[in-house]
């Protein structure tokens, strides 16, 4: 399989274990949500994978078009960081050269490329002018432009939406996703459990440096979701309840109920099992959403003895 | 290799297109010419200017004491001691003093002054206490030619054992100028780095760069960059310094240029650059900003300042105990040991046991400032304690 493969990783700061012995792969061409609460472990997964700090145990692998690595090879990384900025005297089309440079992209293409960019992102006229002039969605328009300028084969985004409105998002959302379909493996971190909802195809989720639960998102939620039906009605408690197919209820408002089915309970069996003559006004079924099985997970696993936020040693690993 | 290259054209293009680094090249050049220039002027507008002196002369002996002075100095007689004060206020003169005969037999005279100009005093005391002697001699018994026999200083004349300990002037003024140069760039190059480092951090573009290049890479092409701008730096201020040198002072480039030692200050020149860079760029790398080092930090600054503890007394005494030791312990050897090889002739053990220990200090520095600096560039929001960076220290390689 092309694509990143991670295989029981494990780094300790002190007598922590920071992450814990993991394993996950991203597959070539897809999105994969790297999640967790603040403190998880995400950002070390990231530095690891890209070779700034060293696992204690593991290996990373990355295979490109059949050729596996150990690690990833720089010039295949896009890395957009969570802590991120700009040289802020520098311009920006010099910043641009200089990181594209860096990963050995000629300059005349690396320029070609930066201006149709800054073209998409409508910074065209601030290609010549200084970081300092920028606003932060501009300046993180440019990082992000920055990431990806060498056509990384794997692109790794801690965060990239924080701090973007809602336009910026969607720009975003569509670029990342046209980079995967293009073929790049993403590794995508965030809290905005709707966005990662959806653009990613794969999720990891990750609590305390230890994995609490990965795989497609679809298969996620079959797992950690049952269906959840929202009634509007004056009547239909006790019909609903003789069912059997209820495993809890909680009223909403007076008159409206929200009812968790059972785990094996599809959402026409529940339909057809209601009595004809029942009044109902209003009626929907979902999934609970990636936040509600994410709080869900986090919360539960909270009984973990020792909280990383008191690591000693401050975010730099 | 690479990216160690683009890392330091970076940071050479970086600050050769950054305003404030051509203002600082231009400058200090002039800062230089203004401040050693400034005590020479000054020296000249300070030429003695006239001054007078009344005197009340009961002696006769005013023109004497006239001959014995210098032009600038007048002597105007005046008879009435009672109204002498207000004369010289009036006129604005210097002062005035009698001459008497309890001056010859007591020697005691008292001016009276005006003016409080140093020089013109002491010049008077001078001129007073030869005048003093002549009298006198003139009522004893001893001739001038005697007097001036057993007066005579002696003449002492300074010959070196071997002709090579002869300090030649050339050799002193060109090994004073390239230590106080090259310690300069170190310096300055140093403080740049550190400042780099530091900007690195503060502009969050750290973690971008190294995913690109290694860290080493990353602090090793920094350390180069700035190495090759200091040498540009030097470079140009010669290219400006010397036509304007051999304006004011006469003497042959060729001459100068064979005065200076050149395998001595480019090894330690660059052994110094390389130890100091190290410390700087690692130093850098714990801070968040300057304002906030803290008491450790603040000590590894002011390491290189050290070098200036003991140039005076090395000046003086550069075969001393103090000159030997400052010239062999790695933190000054860079300074001391460019300065002494001008002064004096260091004995070989001395140089190989100096060039020695900094090249190992160097190579130590440069380790830990390798490691420190890995872990220290992704570190934010706060200084790092010393406690920390020694833990640092202990952390596996990547």
């Amino acid at each position: 399989m092309d694509g990143l493969q991670v295989q029981g990783v494990h780094k300790v700061y002190g007598s922590t274990a920071v992450v814990d012995n993991v394993s996950f792969q991203a597959p070539q061409g897809r999105i994969l949500g790297v999640l967790g609460p603040n403190g998880a472990g995400k950002t070390t997964i990231i530095r690891m994978i890209m070779g700034i700090t060293a696992p204690d145990q593991g290996d990373i692998y990355f295979t490109d078009h059949g050729r596996k690595t150990k690690g990833v090879p720089f010039s295949t990384i896009g890395y957009l960081p969570e802590e991120r900025g700009l040289y802020k005297e520098a311009k920006v089309m010099s910043i641009l050269l200089f990181l594209s440079g860096l990963k050995d992209v000629p300059k005349t293409q690396a320029r070609e490329r930066a201006m149709h960019w800054l073209r998409k992102f409508e910074l065209e006229d601030y290609a010549y002018k200084k970081v300092e002039q920028l606003s932060k969605g501009m300046a993180q328009k440019v990082q992000f432009i920055a990431s990806i300028l060498h056509e990384p084969k794997f692109i790794v985004l801690d965060e990239p939406f924080s701090g973007l409105d809602p336009v910026s998002q969607d720009l975003f959302k569509e670029e990342i996703r046209a980079l995967a379909n293009s073929g790049a493996t993403v590794l995508l971190s965030s809290h905005q459990m709707n966005i990662v909802e959806a653009l990613c195809d794969e999720i990891f989720l990750i609590h305390r440096g230890k994995e609490v639960v990965q795989g497609n998102l679809e298969s996620i939620k079959e797992r950690y979701g049952n269906f959840r039906v929202d009634l509007l009605s004056s009547t239909a408690r006790e019909a609903v309840l003789a069912t059997d197919m209820v495993q809890n209820v909680e009223q909403l408002a007076p008159q409206r109920y929200r009812y968790t089915l059972k785990d094996d309970i599809r959402p026409l069996e529940f339909v057809q099992a209601l009595p004809t003559g029942l009044d109902i006004r209003e009626l929907t079924i979902t999934r609970p959403s990636l936040h509600d099985i994410f709080v869900n997970v986090a919360q539960g696993g909270a009984n973990h003895e020792g909280s990383l936020e008191d690591r000693q040693l401050g975010n730099y690993a | 290799m690479k990216g160690l290259w683009k890392i330091a054209n970076w940071e050479i293009t970086r600050n050769l297109t950054n305003k404030q680094f051509i203002i600082g090249l231009l400058l200090t050049p002039v800062l230089i010419g203004v401040f050693s220039g400034i005590p020479i002027l000054l020296e000249r507008l300070n030429q003695p200017s006239l001054s007078t002196y009344y005197v009340v002369d009961h002696l006769g002996e005013l023109a004497s004491l006239q001959a014995l002075l210098p032009e600038n100095i007048s002597l105007e007689a005046h008879q009435d001691s009672a109204s002498i004060a207000d004369i010289v206020r009036d006129t604005n003169s210097s002062g005035y003093f009698t001459l008497d005969q309890a001056f010859i037999s007591t020697g005691q005279i008292d001016v009276v002054y005006n003016d409080r100009s140093m020089e013109t005093l002491s010049t008077i005391r001078g001129s007073l206490t030869a005048l003093l002697q002549q009298i006198r001699l003139a009522s004893s018994d001893i001739s001038v030619n005697q007097l001036t026999f057993v007066t005579a200083p002696a003449r002492v004349r300074e010959v070196a054992l071997d002709e090579e300990l002869e300090p030649q002037t050339m050799h002193m003024i060109v090994a004073l100028v390239f230590t106080v140069l090259v310690f300069f760039l170190i310096l300055t190059s140093g403080t740049m780095l550190m400042q780099s480092a530091l900007q690195e951090k503060r502009d969050r573009m750290a973690e971008v760069v190294l995913s690109s290049v290694r860290s080493v890479q990353l602090m090793q092409g920094k350390i180069l960059g700035h190495f090759l701008l200091g040498l540009m730096q030097l470079v140009f201020w010669i290219a400006i310094g010397l036509p304007i040198a051999r304006y004011f002072w006469d003497f042959s480039v060729t001459e100068a240029l064979a005065a200076v030692n050149v395998p001595i200050i480019l090894f330690f020149g660059l052994g110094g650059y390389l130890l100091f860079s190290a410390l700087f760029v690692g130093l850098g790398a714990t801070m968040e900003d300057l304002q906030s080092a803290g008491n450790s930090q603040s000590l590894v600054i002011m390491l290189p300042a050290l070098s200036f503890l003991f140039m005076g007394p090395v000046m003086t005494n550069p075969d001393g105990a103090i000159a030997i030791f400052a010239s062999i312990f790695p933190f000054t050897s860079p300074a001391i040991m460019m300065m002494r090889s001008g002064l004096t002739v260091v004995p070989l053990w001395q140089t190989l046991s100096s060039a020695a220990l900094l090249l190992l200090t160097a190579w130590v520095i440069m380790l830990l400032a390798s490691k420190i600096f890995r872990i220290g560039m992704l570190m934010y929001g706060k200084n790092a304690s010393f406690q920390e960076v020694t833990k640092w220290l202990r952390y596996k390689e990547s």
